[in-house]
């Protein structure tokens, strides 16, 4: 009975952790340029197949299989630097357009980069292989979890305390919390919003690049992938409140957990379940459970 | 951007026949008296993006392959082969393109479709269009009978529940004790139809099991850890399923993480479409696996399937999938077609005469020969087997070898799925 209650909300969890880095870089993006990114889905598969890519080139040039999470990792973030030329090249032109037109770009983005994608990768699924069993299984209270399973909640968790001492204790943070307040106060204190919107848009985008690699040696890369995540994004994005931080990691948890729990009890509510929550939280707390007025 | 890509594809079909004018006039052929110098032009549906991207590529390619080889010995009768590529995407944006084929590009035939929702959509046009189609999949059962009863232009694919036929009928010979099962099948009519289709065996095969949990996660999800533990949680003696895409591999490789097999039957229906992503590490030898059509490590292949899957892992550093075959024989059996119709009237025969020719014949496919049904349902062998890691790859094959027919795992012409099982005498 433990056994199953730890497996059940191990899985939970790790989807949790996943969802979160996703969901992370929707939030600090909204939260400071107010542009919803419908693209952090694709930046989340172009992370996995850069992540498969990178590993494959790691060991196939000897590297110690033990240690490709490194290549993994460094991969995932160095592809983040898309965001750079995303931002530059397209969104600063439609900062002071309509919000549809942003939304009708960072769509045009998705598809434009599951093409990309294709054409870089192909159409077949591609995998890290076995990897992901290297590091073995740890027993906890008679469940048996994978060790890079916990690795990954591991380095979730990490990044959001990352995130939070951050936006928290640097003068960056302080910037991107003066920004996501009042733009035009900031920009008459003297901040450079170009900056701070490219260094925003790619810590966001790095965030899904990187949640795509860490996940990656447990699945298999396909090109749609990242639609499946988005749309539970959205959920956690509601249910956490729109541009909150501490929103997209407890949203996050409820949305993993409450879907590994459905899956187990009642599989037929797994979908149903986490909207049911999204509803409730709209009506209760129509900004979600973190959200401000201002975002 | 569909439309860049249809423009994209059109120079390429043009490029390709310009390719061909360029042949040594020995390779080209001498076209035949009654038969029209011009190249013949081939309508293919392919999809190349999303979930069936893999496979559709698959098809197209072992199309290509035909069509070059086609091409060097001569062509149909004397006659070039040109094909002209379309995307398969929705319903309503392949029935179109489809259309075009037929009106503008004045294509003989039309020949893919992969996804069952397309096919059920294609299958009343090609009715109207009269012109042949040939299917390469997409032929769930209940879709079949409601959509499709008695199609004249239209030719269908093998029944898809074939696989969890063949399975269940394996299964009380490989694993007798077995008296729980789960299933974990994707939500759609193909995954739905496999798990009922699958238990129905099993019970008519006489195996009392008790289904304790089954589940119907979306297609193109990447994180089964969840249904794992779910799976756990329920102590089946053994699992069932039909994934045949990314999701078989992943669902592989996130079980022998928490050790799933150790304890637990495998059965994979069908691993035609990934089947060299089931690597040794995480694939366990004893699952019950399914080819679907064609085996690639036959020893008893034919040399054309030894030629095909050689050439095929040069150019693409890939083995071929299951398609390339259903896809091959497709367009093999029209230009068999072609040439059995010719030879009764020396005549390049028209649209109508093909699709009688069409009916009941006989053509090589990629894992021996193959058949149209009368009825316009391909006939062709399913394999299935133990997985083992003893072989060559990197990745498990299967041994032994079961050979199942369709016509012993398909039910017969104007019959319902689960009657004709239900009716068996076991």
């Amino acid at each position: 009975m433990t056994a199953n209650l730890v497996n059940i909300l191990m899985g939970g969890v790790f989807h949790a952790a996943i969802l979160f880095l996703v969901a992370a870089g929707l939030q600090v993006v909204f939260g400071v340029q107010k542009i919803f990114n419908l693209a952090c889905g694709s930046f989340y598969a172009l992370g996995a197949y850069t992540g498969v890519s990178a590993v494959g080139y790691f060991t196939a040039h000897g590297g110690p299989p033990a240690l490709f999470i490194i290549p993994l990792a460094l991969g995932g973030l160095a592809v983040g630097l898309v965001g750079v030329v995303v931002e530059r090249g397209l969104l600063r032109f439609v900062y002071d357009r309509d919000e549809t037109f942003q939304l009708l770009l960072t769509f045009a983005l998705v598809l434009m980069l599951e093409d990309l994608i294709r054409m870089t990768w192909g159409t077949a699924p591609v995998s890290t292989g076995g990897l992901y069993l290297n590091y073995g299984q740890a027993r906890i209270l008679g469940a048996t979890v994978p060790v890079y399973n916990l690795i990954v909640i591991a380095a979730s968790l990490a990044i959001a305390l990352g995130i939070g001492w951050l936006l928290s204790r640097t003068v960056f943070g302080r910037i991107i919390r003066a920004a996501a307040d009042n733009r035009e106060m900031a920009e008459a204190l003297g901040v450079d919003m170009r900056w701070v919107y490219v260094r925003v848009f790619t810590l966001g985008t790095m965030l899904g690049t990187l949640g795509g690699a860490l996940v990656i040696p447990a699945t298999a890369a396909m090109s749609e992938m990242g639609i499946e995540l988005i749309v539970e994004a959205f959920a956690v994005v509601v249910i956490g409140g729109l541009g909150s931080m501490r929103g997209a990691f407890v949203g996050a948890l409820v949305v993993g957990v409450l879907r590994s729990v459905a899956i187990s009890v009642y599989p037929e509510l797994e979908m149903l379940l986490i909207y049911l929550i999204v509803i409730a939280v709209l009506i209760w707390r129509p900004r979600g459970l973190f959200g401000t007025a201002a975002a | 951007m569909a439309t860049t890509r249809r423009e994209f594809l059109k120079v390429a079909g043009g490029a390709a026949a310009a390719g061909a004018v360029g042949f040594p006039a020995v390779a080209r052929g001498q076209a035949r008296p009654g038969v029209p110098s011009d190249p013949v032009k081939i309508g293919i549906i392919a999809i190349r993006a999303g979930i069936a991207a893999p496979v559709g590529t698959a098809g197209l390619r072992g199309t290509e392959w035909w069509a070059e080889r086609v091409n060097k010995s001569g062509g149909i009768l004397g006659r070039q082969v040109q094909l002209i590529v379309e995307e398969e995407s929705n319903p309503k944006d392949t029935v179109e393109r489809y259309r075009k084929l037929i009106l503008q590009d004045k294509v003989e035939v039309v020949i893919g479709g992969i996804s069952t929702g397309v096919t059920l959509a294609l299958g009343p046009v090609a009715e109207e269009m009269d012109t042949p189609w040939l299917s390469w999949d997409g032929t769930t059962q209940k879709g079949v009978e409601e959509t499709m009863p008695n199609p004249k232009w239209a030719f269908k694919s093998v029944d898809n529940e074939v696989e969890a036929i063949v399975a269940g009928t394996l299964t009380p010979k490989y694993f007798k004790g077995v008296q729980t099962i789960a299933g974990i099948n994707n939500d759609y009519s193909y995954g739905h139809d496999c798990w009922e289709t699958y238990q129905a065996v099993l019970k008519k095969m006489g195996m009392n099991v008790k289904p304790v949990l089954e589940l119907f996660p979306k297609l193109g999800v990447t994180d089964f850890t969840s249904h794992i533990a779910a799976i756990q949680q329920a102590k089946p003696d053994l699992l069932m399923t039909s994934f045949w895409s990314g999701d078989a591999t992943i669902l592989m490789k996130q079980a022998a993480a928490v050790g799933l097999f150790k304890n637990m039957k495998g059965v994979f229906t069908t691993a035609g479409g990934v089947h060299d992503s089931l690597k040794k590490e995480f694939t366990p030898e004893g699952l019950l696996l399914g080819y679907n059509t064609m085996y690639f490590d036959d020893p008893k292949g034919s040399p054309l399937l030894k030629q095909f899957v050689r050439e095929y892992k040069a150019k693409y550093n890939e083995y071929p999938a299951y398609e390339s075959d259903h896809a091959y024989f497709n367009i093999e059996s029209y230009k068999v077609a072609v040439e059995k119709a010719y030879a009764q009237t020396k005549q390049w025969p028209t649209k109508a005469q093909v699709v009688k020719a069409l009916e009941g014949v006989e053509a090589e496919s990629l894992s021996g020969t193959r058949s149209w049904r009368p009825d316009h349902i391909q006939m062709c062998n399913f394999y299935q087997g133990l997985t083992t890691h003893k072989n060559n790859y990197d990745f498990v094959t299967i041994n032994p070898i079961e050979v199942v027919s369709t016509k012993t795992a398909m039910k017969p012409a104007g019959s319902k799925l689960l009657d004709w099982i239900n009716g068996w005498k076991v």
